[in-house]
């Protein structure tokens, strides 16, 4: 009994730890969210909190104009989205990614970037 | 519960702990406890057959449970119609390129493995090879065990990507252990009877049961833990949010069990073993028998909110979806998430006419981030359309509210929130959102 109440007491004091993250969330981007960039980006660069399934995570970018400029099926990488982008002028850029992690659960989210000092 | 992916979840773990259960209690309960009663070799017969039809309802129910959580996961996984998964080979696609594929195509491997096994482990003439003991036992732990691969447990990074799976994979075989094996012990109980012969047999099982369950539950506080650590991370999250608090059902449930399993080893367990009291044994063995019915059923009822948690988002990082189960459902919903900060917009109607807009600020640490002011500005989709610009207003709890705005037109407008931290220091978040037509 009084090994399980070690045990027991172990569990209270584990939640007070700071937990680590599950789940494919956006951890951070390249160029990132908000931010502004001198330079149209030959490539985004997204990192996930968690592994990703290459099979069904996919994302789309789309430029000034409002056309897609992503080079189609992203590379990925354990939990890092890789796509090209064609060559595109100042404005912003709007990012609507979509990732299954190896968890089977689906999440999504969207972000816009800068070129150009708009 | 109208998610047949719960059904499917509950059903498939249920059969295949309900597997592994009996296998584990016949290699280390039943046949050294009928090893104790060869003057009374029909109630061992009698134990084996009624556990084999246990062993292969099991098996079969896993077997058929699983066909159904492939479909109900592929579909969520493509998004797409049950017609398009074997038109369009995705549920190819999903067999053989994603972790929860590759881990069913394994544990179809192993369960049809374990039937072949079956037809000499479950003879009704005991099983006596330790070596086909030792290669179902560890077989029937496999399919357990690579449970974990179809959970919350996988794909985090670093350290967690080796201790969180492992410490799953040891759970679900403490688990097909200890609750697995309460059903075949209620049966062994019951089918021994309270005659002196039978009771030896109940003797040796109860008291080898009793160190098998001590063994697990210390594997189960363990792995608990550091599960618990991973999904839940605060105990504000194990109260404030809906995994948190079925797992409090689940810890209440299961601290139920541990105390019926500790009355039965520090009461009843002793009086059954006074061979000088042949009254208080047969009292203690119909009590035992009783307990492990009841504990069965408990432990039922912790694999159906298992199969809820697998399904409902980890208490750790609920509030990074922005709590989907507090979103209204008509109202759209937009995560902002940057290296500086983050921020959950959500727009209630999020369709046109008059919405109020509701902010929660988070910093990149995911704590609640002060601001000393906060300004809301919407931009309509149509190029030269007039941005709206507004103070928020913060309530109580922290959240910043936005009321009474006119969203003139449906389409992809853009939220930007530009918060003031302190003196010189800003945080300006931006993103598109959805706003539906009427």
């Amino acid at each position: 009994m009084r090994t399980l109440i070690f045990l027991a007491s172990i569990f209270v004091v584990a939640l007070g730890m700071p937990a680590a993250r599950a789940h494919a969330f956006l951890d951070h981007a390249t160029p990132a969210g908000g931010s502004t960039v001198a330079a149209p980006p030959q490539e985004l660069s997204l990192s996930f909190t968690q592994n990703l399934e290459p099979s069904f995570s996919t994302v789309e970018v789309t430029g000034p104009s409002g056309d897609r400029i992503d080079q189609g099926k992203p590379q990925i990488s354990g939990n890092t989205m890789r796509v090209g982008l064609k060559a595109s002028g100042p404005g912003t850029y709007h990012v609507h990614w979509h990732a299954l992690s190896v968890d089977t659960h689906t999440t999504q989210g969207s972000f816009a970037f800068h070129v150009g000092g708009q | 519960m109208n998610d047949p992916l719960f059904y499917a979840r509950a059903i498939h773990f249920a059969a295949s702990i309900m597997v592994a259960g009996v296998v584990f209690f016949i290699v280390f309960v039943a046949e050294p406890a009928f090893r104790h009663t060869k003057d009374d070799a029909r109630v061992a017969v009698a134990v084996r057959i009624r556990l084999a039809w246990i062993a292969w309802i099991g098996l079969i129910v896993a077997l058929a449970s699983g066909v159904p959580w492939l479909v109900i996961v592929a579909e969520s996984m493509s998004g797409q119609p049950l017609g398009a998964l074997t038109s369009q080979g995705i549920l190819w696609t999903v067999l053989t390129q994603t972790d929860f594929g590759n881990d069913w195509l394994l544990r179809l491997v192993l369960a049809c493995a374990l039937g072949g096994l079956f037809v000499h482990f479950l003879s009704v003439k005991g099983v006596t090879s330790l070596g086909l003991k030792a290669v179902t036992a560890v077989l029937a732990a496999a399919l357990v065990g690579s449970l974990a691969w179809a959970g919350h447990a996988i794909g985090g990074q670093g350290v967690e990507g080796f201790v969180h799976p492992a410490a799953d994979v040891l759970h679900l075989i403490a688990a097909a252990a200890w609750a697995g094996a309460l059903v075949p012990l209620a049966v062994l109980l019951t089918m021994t009877g309270p005659h002196a012969a039978g009771l030896a047999a109940a003797r040796t099982a109860t008291q080898r049961f009793s160190t098998l369950g001590i063994v697990s539950v210390a594997a189960l506080l363990l792995t608990g833990t550091v599960n618990a650590w991973y999904l839940v991370g605060s105990v504000s999250a194990l109260t404030g949010t809906d995994y948190g608090r079925l797992l409090l059902v689940k810890l209440t449930l299961f601290a139920g069990m541990v105390g019926i399993a500790a009355f039965n080893w520090s009461r009843l367990t002793p009086r059954l073993l006074q061979n000088a009291d042949a009254t208080g044994a047969q009292r203690a063995w119909r009590q035992l028998r009783r307990n492990a019915a009841i504990e069965a059923a408990m432990g039922a009822l912790v694999i159906c909110i298992v199969a809820t948690l697998g399904i409902l988002p980890p208490a750790s990082h609920v509030h990074e979806h922005g709590r989907p189960g507090a979103i209204p459902a008509d109202a759209s919903f937009q995560h902002i998430h940057t290296e500086n900060g983050m921020a959950d917009v959500t727009v209630e109607p999020g369709h046109v006419g008059v919405a109020g807009v509701t902010i929660h600020l988070w910093d990149a640490e995911e704590n609640a981030l002060d601001a000393q002011q906060l300004t809301l500005t919407l931009a309509p989709p149509t190029a030269g359309g007039n941005p709206i610009t507004r103070p928020a207003v913060q309530d109580s709890d922290g959240l910043w509210h936005v009321d009474g705005i006119e969203l003139s037109q449906p389409g992809n407008w853009m939220v930007t929130i530009d918060a003031v931290l302190g003196p010189g220091k800003r945080l300006t978040l931006a993103a598109p959102i959805v706003i539906d037509a009427k």
